[in-house]
């Protein structure tokens, strides 16, 4: 059992008081075993802070809510060990996002903007009929579609990414992800052309610069390199076709 | 409000398949100078086998008028190359180098490198073409004296040009996922290291040259 004291930097703003500057406050902890980051801010929370404004829902890394950037990385404050870190941290909000306060953002109003944006729903002329049995689909196609759904929308992605960074209309890579889900779906029923007019451009696919930061961040593993690079192939084909 | 998506005058405006177009000529161009750069590279180490194997391929070139179509043919390439990608760079390049500083992430910062030794190539390739020309036509022994006066330039040269090849190309293949990531990385660092090794032994014949032929 270790008996290291950890000294966290947080990153401290609340909007609703602008009036008090942005800065980094310290604050001193005796780490436990197995302790995360999450289980170390709800510590200083009760003991040292009240104030102190973070996320989180599940702590079992499958809300999505406590990302934040951990040592400058993107990374989920539930799922992350103390004990993977030297005795200094710093602890930063996600960029890109609204700031609610300290290390809370908003990416609820960003996701639902995607979703939105790609229209990340099935699209289809079909009546639904309660009665009848679905229609079937091939086993590895499922999985193809379970496997982009595996996002659990944390951000991480989209922090890490330097476009998305730089400029705010970009999918980044759990949009692109997102699109990718709906291509391979047989039962949507969008063409080639429609994908082209939402991700098609440098708002989409053609913004990425490869540098594949989302996907060194990305807790749940996705393969955002095969998604990013599958959605530009059939993108290429769509726009040259026409 | 939420955005909805396609903005009308977006798609009124411009051509809604120019960012594909502009992608495409990027890595067309950019797999064109990297086939000139590796082809070159093999051309000038035919001096480790011979001043006269140098002498009779820049003939034969020379001849057939190839170098007369390759080298302006090259440049044409690399200036859209440069007019392509200069698009990539953020109008804002300080939120580029805030956010490579806070996440130092290793591929985000390879991408700076490859701004800086892009800038590198532009200003020395160009005065390595006009030092070229100006002692028309190519022989191992002016080239031998240019190389052992400048050899530094050359070696800049080298490893800026091998440096943003082997990364432009790695990219590439990353983003239209036509390999997985780390099999392409090792087989570009290989690629590299043999250019490299193969341009440092010519640069050495050559530098050894220069100063016997003084
Ligand atoms: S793709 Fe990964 S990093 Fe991005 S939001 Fe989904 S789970 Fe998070
Ligand atoms: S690969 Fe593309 S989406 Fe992923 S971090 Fe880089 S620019 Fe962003
Ligand atoms: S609290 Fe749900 S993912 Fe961390």
């Amino acid at each position: 059992m270790s008996n290291r004291t950890l000294t966290f930097s947080v990153f401290r703003y609340n909007p609703a008081t602008p009036e008090i500057k942005p800065c980094m406050q310290s604050y001193q902890l005796k780490e436990a075993g197995g302790m995360t980051m999450f289980v170390a801010l709800t510590k200083i929370r009760e003991e040292q802070d009240p104030s102190l404004m973070f996320d989180f829902v599940c702590r079992a890394s499958i809300c999505g809510s406590c990302a934040m950037l951990i040592n400058g990385k993107p990374r989920l404050a539930c799922k992350t060990l103390t004990r993977d870190y030297g005795t200094k941290i710093t602890l930063m909000p996600l960029p890109v996002f609204k700031l609610i306060g300290d290390l809370s953002v908003d990416t609820g109003t960003w996701f639902r903007r995607l979703s939105v944006k790609t229209r990340a729903w099935v699209h289809t002329k079909k009546e639904f009929d309660p009665t009848v049995l679905e229609e079937r689909m091939d086993n590895a196609t499922a999985l193809e579609i379970y496997e982009p759904e595996r996002c659990i929308e944390c951000g991480c992605c989209i922090a890490g990414c330097a476009t998305a960074n730089i400029r705010e209309d970009f999918l980044g890579a759990a949009g692109l992800n997102r699109v990718a889900r709906f291509m391979v779906d047989p039962r949507d029923e969008r063409s080639e052309q429609e994908y082209f007019e939402i991700v098609g451009s440098d708002e989409g696919v053609f913004g990425c610069y490869g540098l594949m930061a989302c996907e060194d961040n990305c807790p749940t593993k996705l393969p955002l390199q095969y998604q990013l690079a599958f959605v530009r192939r059939k993108m290429a084909v769509a726009g040259l076709k026409r | 409000m939420l955005d909805t998506g396609i903005s009308p005058q977006r798609s009124m405006g411009r051509n809604p398949r120019i960012d594909l177009y502009l992608d495409l000529a990027q890595l067309i161009s950019g797999f064109l100078l990297v086939g000139f750069l590796w082809t070159h590279m093999v051309f000038v180490a035919t001096i480790i086998i011979g001043a006269d194997t140098f002498n009779s391929l820049a003939q034969f070139l020379d001849d057939y008028y190839l170098s007369y179509v390759g080298i302006p043919f090259i440049g044409l390439v690399a200036l859209i190359h440069v007019i392509v990608v200069v698009r990539r760079i953020p109008n804002r390049y300080q939120d580029y180098w805030r956010h490579a500083r806070t996440i130092m992430h290793f591929d985000t910062w390879t991408w700076i490198f490859q701004v800086v030794t892009a800038l590198g190539i532009a200003i020395l390739a160009s005065i390595h073409v006009f030092a070229v020309i100006m002692g028309w036509p190519i022989d191992a022994d002016t080239s031998a004296a240019r190389m052992h006066a400048f050899w530094w330039f050359y070696l800049v040269l080298l490893i800026l040009g091998e440096y943003h090849a082997g990364f432009g190309i790695y990219r590439q293949f990353v983003k239209w996922g036509w390999i997985k990531r780390k099999t392409i990385g090792f087989a570009l660092k290989s690629i590299t290291v043999i250019i490299v090794a193969l341009g440092l032994a010519a640069l050495w014949v050559f530098v050894q040259l220069g100063g016997a032929l003084r």
